[in-house]
């Protein structure tokens, strides 16, 4: 059994339905620029506070888009109850999570790839390779984290409440280093290069627990 | 030679006793039909033989490995049928088969020969959301052989299957160990030569030709 194999198989089938459904993605896309309208309204940002203001905007809303799109990872499966038709295969429990997890995280960044040029259309804060650098690399540790939850969260009906409370706790790290990534690519003061190594190590972190957990949390 | 073999397999929901103390011996090859009435436990029987689900307490072998410290293993000689179909509606039939071709790591064109078996080889194309009930019933069937597995646990597969549901069932169960429920009594004892019947979670007696033995 190959899990590369397995993982690719289950990212492209999620993307597959994805694609058929568009279920999630336009939403989403929709719910981060309206965030961005609102905050074009609610704050009063020009470009010398753009810098401070608009990184907090911007991972206020991936936040809330990320809970909302590893959320549905795994509800959709619990609801048409094709996951444990998935987990009576033979197929390692690891390599469907990472591949869950691989789905997640495209769709997130489809949502990413709509946001960051609106904000710099918004706010006029530069789009620069250093700016989605952090973003990507806050995304991957972040969806490792929220795919876990959801999975753990799927089978309990209150799922909607509590993966909030168990995810946002773990991505205060993701948020605090990002946004002095992104603050700092956008030009103010601060060490990019350092909040992108805490980043990555986050990552490996999370990566690394979160595969070890798969296993314990999709094996029932 | 016994392939399966269940002893004192019980199973409690909270205080709630679903399965109590039963035991199973199935002989490669051999086909059992699980009877009772509505909540009499043939659900939990048969999913903690397809190893989909844990018992409270009980052993159960199959094929010489233990049902549940090498359940993955198992799963690759288990096909199962669960109450619900379990299928990605955004998918066509052969995409929904193809997947799973993937997870159990067989050719893709196995998806193609089950889809014959159960009669869907036409509907291949269709998306799972755009098929009826009964052919999504079918789908779920052929997605339970497509790694062509020793034994097959069937929870009430003639649920919505349609007229020619022996016919189907017969061709799918043909040369493999089976494990089914139904309440159909003439489509199980024209399928299965040994019946197990329960009621309120314990066996009352197995038959043959549901001449019941107590």
């Amino acid at each position: 059994m190959n899990p590369v194999r397995v993982a690719f198989a289950v990212t492209r089938k999620d993307i597959r339905s994805e694609w058929r459904t568009r279920e999630m993605v336009p939403a989403l896309a929709q719910f981060v620029v309206l965030a961005l309208v609102i905050a074009n309204f609610g704050f009063q940002i020009d470009s010398r506070n753009a810098p401070s203001i608009a990184p907090g905007i911007l991972w206020m809303a991936l936040v809330f888009a990320g809970l909302v799109a590893f959320g549905r990872t795994f509800a959709a499966e619990r609801e048409q109850a094709s996951l444990e038709a998935v987990l009576m295969t033979p197929a390692s429990p690891v390599a469907i999570f990472a591949g869950k997890a691989m789905a997640a995280t495209i769709l997130l960044v489809v949502c990413e790839a709509v946001m960051l040029p609106a904000m710099s259309l918004f706010f006029g804060t530069p789009f620069s390779a250093a700016v989605v650098g952090a973003v990507l690399l806050a995304t991957i540790g972040m969806a490792a984290l929220g795919c876990m939850f959801a999975a753990i969260v799927a089978r309990i009906r209150a799922r909607e409440l509590l993966l909030p409370l168990l995810t946002l706790p773990l991505w205060i790290p993701f948020v605090i280093a990002g946004g002095q990534a992104v603050q700092s690519a956008m030009g103010l003061s601060g060490g990019y290069d350092n909040a992108m190594a805490l980043l990555l190590d986050f990552d490996i972190l999370f990566v690394v627990l979160t595969s070890l957990a798969a296993r314990f949390v999709l094996d029932e | 030679m016994s392939f399966v073999v269940a002893n004192a397999l019980t199973h409690r929901f909270g205080h709630e006793v679903a399965l109590d103390s039963v035991d199973l011996v199935l002989d490669s090859g051999e086909h059992m039909a699980v009877l009772g009435e509505n909540g009499a436990g043939k659900t939990t029987l048969l999913r903690i033989i397809a190893t989909a689900l844990r018992p409270t307490s009980g052993k159960l072998e199959i094929g010489g490995l233990d049902g549940f410290h090498e359940r993955r293993r198992l799963r690759g000689y288990i096909g199962f049928v669960a109450h619900a179909v379990g299928l990605y509606p955004a998918l066509s039939a052969v995409e929904n088969l193809e997947f799973f071709c993937d997870l159990y790591d067989v050719s893709h064109v196995r998806a193609d020969e089950a889809l014959e078996t159960v009669g869907l080889a036409a509907e291949g194309q269709k998306a799972a959301s755009d098929l009826s009930r009964g052919m999504q019933q079918r789908l779920a069937i052929a997605r339970a052989i497509l790694h062509n597995p020793r034994l097959l646990v069937l929870d009430e597969p003639d649920a919505s299957l349609g007229a020619d549901a022996a016919d189907v069932l017969g061709r799918v169960m043909h040369g493999r160990t089976v494990v089914l429920s139904t309440h159909d009594h003439a489509l199980a004892s024209r399928l299965c030569p040994r019946t197990l019947v329960l009621r309120h979670g314990r066996s009352v007696g197995t038959a043959t030709h549901l001449r019941v033995v107590r």
